[in-house]
């Protein structure tokens, strides 16, 4: 608590900060706690894998080009879903939210659907529709669609009329209403609803990999254990906590920072009622 | 354009009522679907099919006995996992090295946390109650650690400061300072692990369960069963919502009311 002075003073000569060196400290100290896990449990490798072992699946997976494919293919499945969902429950979100007597009509089934989470809802696409992509979709979309409308409901509803009033006194459109006030005001909501929908359907996707497709980091961890092969299992999890770390960084944070950024003041000036 | 704040007096009432309409339209939806699109019963089981499967699985019990087992399940793990998360959180992120250092392994470990451990768990546990005990208290716990870390984090050095200033001991900073001051994403720790173990509880009992809603859905799924499955969504929906109502609501409400909700 003391030290953050020092820290000040001291020059920033490194290219990297201390967070980040003890970050990297304590991922290396992970790994050395696990192999000296592995000399005392001391088990075969199949029941607890090695570091050198999930090295040596990791290796083998890339060579023969399977863990770039499963890798592609969750990415695209996850895109293409999670894309699907945003902007549907963008859409509905807003057409629901402007209209009184529609967000009264469908708000409280919107919850009921909410509440049926989308791993319930796999079996039953798996008896309508099968094993495969639609199902995956589907049930993918399902879970950011609900979060996404359901923020974007909360935002219309929150914008001070008197923003739109003030635009309309200007002579805006109905569209020019929609695209200059509505969802600029709405946004900060919709990139909420988005991190919450982004965050579960990327384990729902794990596991409807593991229940319904033949391909993908799911696939891969799942197909991994029935087969006896932990480490493809291991190298499985750690490709898919490095590719949801990859999609915060360099995807979700970004946006996030960019709306705030743009929007978080405009709506902070406006927030006072 | 806005919702119209007109008519406040029949609000409440009317608003109710017309929540209600398309649970009818849906209702009467599924009811006639079937015939008039041919849909045949065992992908479209009708209403009655359904009712009737949920009459005879209270009467011989069964249900109830799923449902019983998920949720002491999900108690179990609940527990487990935010006894261990909070105080460790709170003890790591007092100390600026140490959550310095172990932030990123958390974070790794929380977005990997919950469905991936399934197959692991099951080679380490067997199938049964201990693999998803262990997956729901794994998932519960990261997704709470993580929050409470963060929560401590992200208070103003300048309360630190302004206690010590004024002479607070350790203890004082802590129970003044760091408790108050996390509280509201320790709540919010506390509410987004219960939504990512109640995922990571079905989804753990359909690949490595028993009993329970979630294995009750999927097990259907090989006999063709669909009134079981659309049952047990509509059991984990309502259990859901109740969950919510019961636990959430409140702590949110009290919570909104004690710190001023913040932001």
């Amino acid at each position: 608590m003391t030290d953050s002075v020092a820290i000040h003073l001291r020059p920033r000569t490194l290219w990297i900060s201390r967070a980040q060196r003890r970050g990297t400290a304590g991922i290396l100290a992970v790994l050395l706690l696990w192999q000296i896990s592995v000399w005392i449990i001391d088990l075969p490798p199949y029941f607890y894998p090695a570091p050198r072992d999930v090295l040596a699946a990791f290796g083998e997976l890339i060579r023969n080009g399977i863990l770039i494919e499963y890798l592609a293919d969750s990415s695209w499945r996850y895109a293409v879903s999670v894309g699907t969902g945003l902007s549907l429950g963008i859409i509905f979100g807003l057409l629901i939210g402007l209209s009184g007597f529609w967000s009264r009509l469908l708000g409280s089934i919107i919850r009921f659907f909410y509440a049926i989470v989308e791993v319930a809802w796999i079996p039953l696409l798996v008896i309508w529709i099968g094993y495969g992509f639609p199902t995956i979709l589907i049930a993918i979309s399902y879970v950011v669609f609900f979060p996404v409308l359901y923020n974007t409901l909360t935002g219309v509803q929150t914008i001070q009329p008197v923003l739109i009033n003030a635009v309309r006194t200007l002579g805006a459109s109905r569209f020019q209403v929609l695209t200059s006030v509505i969802l600029p005001a709405a946004l900060p909501n919709i990139m909420t609803g988005l991190r919450v929908g982004a965050g579960f359907a990327f384990r729902g996707l794990i596991f409807a990999e593991m229940i319904a497709a033949g391909s993908g980091l799911g696939f891969l961890i799942f197909d991994g254990a029935s087969t006896r092969q932990t480490d493809r299992v291991v190298v499985g999890m750690i490709m898919m906590g490095l590719l949801w770390l990859l999609m915060d960084r360099l995807l979700l944070r970004p946006i996030e920072r960019a709306t705030i950024e743009r929007w978080g003041l405009v709506r902070a000036q406006g927030g006072e009622s | 354009m806005i919702a119209r704040r007109s008519r406040p007096f029949m609000r409440r009432g009317s608003a109710a009522l017309t929540g209600i309409l398309p649970f009818i339209a849906l209702f009467a939806a599924w009811a006639l679907l079937p015939a008039l699109a041919g849909i045949p019963e065992f992908k479209l089981p009708s209403p009655g099919k359904v009712l009737n499967t949920f009459t005879n699985m209270m009467a011989d019990g069964s249900l109830m006995a799923h449902v019983w087992a998920s949720l002491q399940r999900l108690a179990a793990g609940y527990l487990l996992g935010n006894l261990i998360a909070i105080p460790l959180g709170l003890a790591i992120a007092l100390n600026r090295a140490v959550s310095e250092t172990l932030t990123p392994v958390l974070s790794f470990f929380q977005s990997i946390a919950g469905i991936a451990w399934v197959p692991l768990a099951i080679i380490w546990f067997g199938v049964g109650k201990g693999s998803v005990l262990f997956v729901i208290a794994n998932t519960i716990f990261f997704a709470s650690i993580y929050s409470t870390v963060i929560g401590v984090r992200t208070i103003p050095r300048v309360l630190f400061r302004a206690s010590l200033s004024h002479g607070a001991s350790r203890w004082d900073i802590i129970s003044n300072v760091v408790i108050p001051g996390a509280m509201v994403q320790i709540l919010v720790g506390l509410r987004t692990s219960m939504a990512y173990g109640w995922r990571a509880l079905v989804a753990g009992e359909m690949i490595a369960g028993t009993d329970g809603v979630g294995y009750m859905t999927l097990e259907a799924v090989q006999w063709y069963q669909a009134e079981i499955v659309i049952l047990g969504m509509i059991v984990i929906g309502v259990l859901w919502l109740l969950m919510d109502a019961l636990l959430f609501t409140p702590i949110e409400r009290v919570t909104v009311r004690r710190w001023g909700m913040v932001r």
